[in-house]
């Protein structure tokens, strides 16, 4: 999008993102927040896979993901060692709301253990915590769609009880999760792509995590610059190119993308 | 999560006459697959297989229209395929048309000059249609009797009463009606209106959401006018409907772009579901009522769609929309099970429903998913990966230097052409573009897509030379995608060549450039590639079911591997049923309720499984006759394996996933002596109560007898009978006695043949007081499971001519009747021979197994039968005598050469005892002489100083056996006195 300053663009190291994860647990909308800060209620299904690209800053240099954003549906799964094959990173999402998609999630992490890069970074990120949290979700979202009691049409019908206590809806406590997470070697984040909660952070670790330095060094022919961790850039760094006002905040440690 | 499908693997190249049928647009003769299944249509069957055994012919023929001068004929072949009525030029796209034969009306045969055979059919509505059959007069006097016959079927049938009511669901018969209406007016031409449907030309035609909400696009922009009036004066001409002859001038309109009233009748016709909606009337409604309120994967999913199918259109914002695009999706999932429901479909359903009624897009998506892009959506979704290696090789062909270049720079073509295939580009263009193709494409079969995009790759050539990956590539056929509309040469001075839009240089293009890319290219194409893509969706299925074991057991992954190859050959040898699943309410019971698409498998393909690993599970012949050997493999079939079945079916289910028998062959395989004898003893214990009863010990004993049945020489019979006489005895020992009558009668509390008999410790001791079976068990049995690789089946290969013969003279019926031939030969020159190949094989010889020393010394004997004693009344006062005994037994060993022969004599009435061993309480009088028999035997020959303490055991033996037996009848005591006392023939 927009990069800031011509001199960044050149530093800008390329790193491919792959979304992984069941049906209709947000991946599009997790991309969309991430890349247009927006969110659509009735997002159409991915067919095949998605391209989107978002730049990134992180300290002193800029990251540009290109994030293939892939089908949910079962039968989509053959498709995707397509988009995974030469991924650094991948974000694995499944539903607060639904169990299920966390065993899901747990076959694609082995599938990407197994099968993708070695030294490929994965985050696991519950979507979807906007319906669990206990704050009433229509005084928050000044949004577009009023209808209080779903993230969006994609939120299985049965769940619909409205009001009452929203906790009841989660099907997936946040310790098992981490738990699992810690066990797998996984970031991990809970997220809402409706209220643009954790979002940017998933991005931010994963920029941190990933062997930026390896990947000039491969993409650049060797002309990878040294000096790996400068100084924190902090808060400073705030002078981002996203628009994500909320979050920009939050974003206490060094990335704002 | 393991679904394994072998639809790939059964593939056929279609035949000559499937190829017409398709090519026709006809649906096939044989009755729908859900008609038989709900048997509600089986009136319609019969009248389709005896439409079916009409016989079909095909003739040269030069067709006309009745009236002068409206367009020239043309030649090409005229088929009859009852109930149809077919033509097509000898280009094949030209001119074409596929009839009922319900809508003529009157066939005539015309007088003309001489050696002219010239045919007028009159249609319903009054047109005409003239046929010159240019065959020879035999042939085509042969072509009208068989058409007479056909049309009478038809009347027979009452088609021709259909015809009339179904027209009035089309918009053409509207338009023509007020046509024909407008001219009468003018004065013009007599009109023909005498047999137009319904007088009210706003009669109940079939239409789409569109209607009410709008279509997409601006009809002034779109000039809707003036295609609606070029379209009405065509089908007023040449037909309509069922009845549409298409001209040149017909694939030219489609090509400038459908009206949007008349589009979803013209999709109908142009792809033929309007002969599927024609022929099965109520058909969609049924499949609605019939699973009215079920769900399955694929309503859950289609569910979480449905607010996600083109959101931004009106009328999918309100339940009019959404619930006719349930419905249609519902409909089709139900009808076709094995595809259910791929996303994308519904942004398909979604674009057509705007166009027709549910009914009309029901029948459309039935054509489109199962004729027009066959396994698109599929669970492999072969026909997409198919269709990409198509494309890409196409790509290749055309454009090789954008070919090279995409290998240079490491892109892949299908990460981005996937979802245009997939959605038909519908929510990749503007619609209105998206269309305008699927226009094309309902008109001229799948080619268009593949063109299109190779042209839009081709008009963008330049800039995609400079693309670096993946990224720039979508980009930049983004941005192509949303300047459709604009201009294609906006620097033009000409204002007429920059009002051609992008899209319009597209088609143009595509059509110009592209022709060289016929259907025969891309059914070649498929050909080529469909073993490549079959192989890789295999293997990546394999691996990813390997991958989704919840646990591989002690298993490695290449072990694990050829489990699953046997597995997958059992399925394409004995296909599950289509759905396995058992009914729903048994699948929300369970906690986990999210259950997974499994691919489970029943006892008939378990033991063809089965059979392909252990080896006593198949029978194998070895023939030999003087040409050749070969061992011919028999699936064999036995109470134990289907007992091992169950055991197996840990859920109780009725049926075996992949992991359920990676877990029980886990069980037996890694097995040592004592888990062996333990997993025997938990296999026939049915009940899991840690006994077996007496009826259990039999059916242990008869699937020993099963295991060993090819197995050479009697070492294994005597095995088993020494095993059941030992089992009964020691049972009978240990049963508890009635308390407190110690000093009495002491007589065994009678049990029933299916009461707790003998448990685990006593089953273990008598199993080790034989070495066979201890052998049997320590290794042997484990031994009999073999992975061993499973020769691939060949994929339907099609190379070519050569190909096409070779599996023809290799096919299973000429191999058999080869084998036949050979074997006839053998036997007459007597050097045919068969014989079976055993399970376990140790023994090739008649050679025996060599006596040996028990190997438990006599107090662990003791100690062994102390343990197994605690069977619940503790203390049994014939303890004693039977753990004594045991040594007796327990010597057992083998019977010295000349004893061979009575023990050969005992054991052969061994098959007809053993078959009435199914009634419990005879073979349990029976076994007596069996036990002393043996026991003689070994009394023999034993020459240690424990023989002398047995003739003492012995007798306490028989004198509790006298004493407790007395079951038995005079006689039978008498004889088994006899066998006791008999002296051993020497």
């Amino acid at each position: 999008m927009a990069d800031a300053s011509g001199s960044a663009a050149d530093k800008s190291v390329q790193v491919k993102l792959v979304l992984l994860g069941e049906a209709a647990v947000g991946k599009s909308s997790v991309v969309l927040r991430f890349v247009s800060n927006e969110f659509q209620a009735n997002k159409e299904p991915t067919i095949g896979a998605a391209f989107l690209t978002q730049k990134c800053r992180l300290e002193d240099r800029v990251l540009r993901y290109e994030i293939w954003d892939t089908a949910g549906q079962e039968r989509f799964h053959s498709l995707a060692p397509m988009y995974y094959r030469n991924a650094q990173a991948a974000v694995v999402v499944y539903d607060v709301t639904k169990a299920s998609s966390l065993e899901k999630a747990k076959t694609w992490v082995k599938e990407l253990q197994r099968q993708a890069n070695p030294n490929i970074v994965i985050a696991l990120a519950g979507n979807k915590v906007d319906l669990v949290q206990p704050s009433p979700s229509t005084s928050s979202s000044s949004t577009l769609d009023v209808e209080d009691e779903a993230d969006d049409a994609t939120a299985t019908p049965g769940e619909a009880a409205a009001g009452g206590e929203p906790e009841s809806l989660r099907q997936v406590p946040r310790e098992e999760a981490e738990a699992y997470a810690q066990e797998a070697g996984l970031l991990f984040f809970e997220t809402s792509a409706k209220t643009g909660e954790g979002i940017v952070e998933i991005f931010t670790e994963i920029a941190k995590k990933i062997p930026i330095d390896q990947i000039m060094a491969s993409s650049r022919g060797g002309a990878g610059r040294g000096g790996a961790a400068g100084g924190r850039a902090g808060d400073n760094a705030q002078g981002g190119n996203v628009n994500l006002q909320e979050n920009q905040t939050k974003g206490k440690d060094a990335c704002s993308c | 999560m393991a679904t394994i499908s072998t639809q790939l693997r059964n593939f056929k190249e279609p035949t000559r006459e499937q190829l017409n049928y398709l090519y026709f647009a006809i649906p096939p003769a044989e009755g729908d697959p859900y008609l038989n299944a709900n048997g509600n249509g089986g009136g319609k069957d019969k009248e389709k297989g005896g439409a079916s055994e009409l016989e079909k012919i095909e003739v040269g023929a030069i067709l006309s229209l009745g009236v002068q001068g409206v367009e020239e004929a043309y030649t090409g072949r005229l088929h009859l395929l009852p109930p149809y009525l077919a033509f097509a030029s000898l280009d094949r796209k030209s001119v074409r048309f596929t009839m009922p034969l319900s809508t003529i009306r009157r066939v005539e045969r015309l007088n003309a000059k001489a050696g002219v055979y010239a045919l007028s059919l009159a249609l319903w509505h009054g047109m005409k249609i003239v046929v010159q059959i240019t065959a020879l007069r035999p042939t085509a006097d042969l072509f009208c009797s068989l058409l007479r016959d056909a049309l009478k079927a038809e009347l027979a049938r009452g088609q021709m009463k259909a015809v009339k009511t179904f027209v009035q669901t089309c918009y053409s018969e509207v338009l023509v009606a007020a046509a024909n209406d407008a001219d009468a007016k003018d004065g013009g031409a007599p009109s023909k209106n005498e047999a137009l449907p319904g007088s009210d030309p706003n009669s109940a035609y079939l239409g789409g959401l569109g209607l009410k909400f709008k279509f997409p696009g601006d009809p002034r922009k779109l000039r809707e006018a003036s295609k609606t009036k070029l379209w009405t004066s065509y089908l007023k001409m040449h037909g309509r409907n069922l009845t549409l002859v298409r001209y040149p001038q017909c694939t030219r309109l489609v090509q400038v772009g459908l009206p949007n009233r008349l589009r979803g009748e013209m999709w109908e016709t142009l792809s033929g579901s309007l002969y599927l909606r024609f022929e099965n009337p109520g058909m969609y409604e049924q499949i609605l009522e019939d699973n009215k309120g079920r769900t399955s994967t694929s309503t859950e999913e289609i569910e979480k769609d449905l607010h996600r199918s083109l959101p931004e259109y009106s009328a999918y914002q309100s339940e009019e929309g959404i619930g006719a695009l349930r419905r249609v999706l519902q409909a089709y999932s139900f009808k076709n099970p094995e595809t259910g429901y791929c996303q994308a479909m519904n942004i398909l359903a979604a674009a057509i429903l705007i166009y027709m009624s549910e009914e009309q897009a029901f029948w459309l998506l039935e054509v489109i998913c199962d004729r027009l892009l066959p396994g698109y959506y599929s669970p492999s979704m072969h026909g997409t990966l198919l269709d990409q290696r198509v494309f890409e090789s196409l790509v290749h062909r055309c454009l090789p230097i954008l070919y090279d270049h995409f290998t240079a720079v490491d892109v892949q073509l299908s990460v981005a052409s996937l979802p245009w295939f997939l959605s038909l580009f519908i929510n990749s263009m503007p619609m209105v573009f998206a269309f305008r193709i699927i226009d094309c494409f309902f008109c001229m079969a799948d080619r268009p897509l593949t063109i299109a995009l190779a042209t839009i790759l081709k008009i963008n050539g330049e800039q995609l030379l400079q693309i670096q990956d993946d990224g720039g590539f979508i980009h930049l056929m983004r941005d192509y995608f949303s300047s459709l509309g604009d201009s294609a040469h906006p620097e033009s001075p000409d204002p007429r060549a920059r009002a051609i839009t992008r899209f319009q240089e597209l088609l143009l293009v595509s059509f110009r450039e592209f022709a060289v890319i016929t259907d025969e290219t891309i059914q070649s194409e498929r050909k080529k590639f469909r073993g490549e893509v079959v192989h890789s969706i295999e293997s990546f299925s394999k691996r990813s079911a390997i991958r989704n074991l919840k646990t591989l057991e002690r298993f490695s992954k290449e072990q694990a591997g050829l489990i699953y190859d046997a597995l997958f050959k059992a399925i394409c040898i004995e296909p599950p049923p289509a759905d396995a699943l058992p009914p729903p309410t048994l699948l929300t019971t369970k906690e986990g309720q999210e259950e997974r698409p499994e691919t489970r498998i029943e006892l008939k393909t378990f033991r063809v499984f089965l059979s392909e690993i252990a080896t006593w599970a198949r029978n194998e012949r070895i023939v030999s006759n003087g040409f050749q050997q070969r061992v011919e493999r028999e699936v064999a079939e036995h109470e134990f394996i289907d007992r091992l079945f169950f055991f197996w079916d840990k859920d109780y289910r009725g049926a075996l996933s992949f992991q359920d028998l990676v877990s029980g062959l886990d069980g037996v395989m890694f097995n040592d002596l004592m888990e062996n004898i333990e997993w025997f003893f938990n296999l026939h214990d049915k009940n899991k109560d840690g006994y077996l009863s007496k009826d259990e010990v039999l059916t242990l004993s008869e699937s020993l007898l099963f295991i060993f049945r090819f197995e050479i020489g009697d070492a294994y019979l005597g095995a088993v009978s020494r095993f059941m006489s030992n089992a009964f005895e020691y049972g009978d020992a240990l049963l508890p006695r009635a308390e407190g009558k110690d000093g009495e009668e002491d007589a065994p509390l009678q049990i029933g043949a299916n009461q707790p008999y003998i448990n685990l410790a006593t089953f273990r001791m008598v199993v080790l007081a034989d070495e066979i079976l201890e052998s049997f068990f320590e290794t042997d049995f484990s031994a009999t499971f073999r992975l061993e690789p499973v020769p691939m089946m060949d994929l339907p290969s099609n190379q070519g001519l050569l190909g096409d013969l070779w599996t023809q003279i290799t096919s299973d019926d000429n191999k058999k009747i080869f084998n036949r031939l050979t074997d006839g030969v053998g036997r007459a020159v007597g050097k045919h021979q068969v014989f079976h190949r055993p399970a376990i094989g140790k023994f090739t010889a008649l050679e025996e197994p060599k006596a040996r020393e028990s190997l438990l010394t006599p107090t662990m004997r003791r100690s062994a039968s102390k343990a197994s004693l605690k069977s619940p009344d503790g203390d049994a006062p014939a303890a004693p005598p039977a753990s004594v005994s045991a040594p007796a037994n327990l010597s057992a060993s083998e019977p010295a050469p000349e004893g061979g022969l009575p023990q050969t004599a005992g054991l052969s009435p061994m098959p007809t005892m053993y078959e009435a061993a199914a009634n419990a309480a005879a073979a349990f009088m029976e076994r007596t002489p069996f036990a002393i028999d043996d026991a003689k035997d070994e009394d023999e020959e034993s020459e240690d100083e424990e023989s002398i303490a047995e003739d003492d055991v012995m007798d306490e033996v028989d004198a509790f056996l006298e004493a407790h037996d007395s079951g038995l009848t005079a006689a039978e005591q008498e004889a088994a006195q006899d066998l006791i006392n008999a002296e051993p023939v020497k």
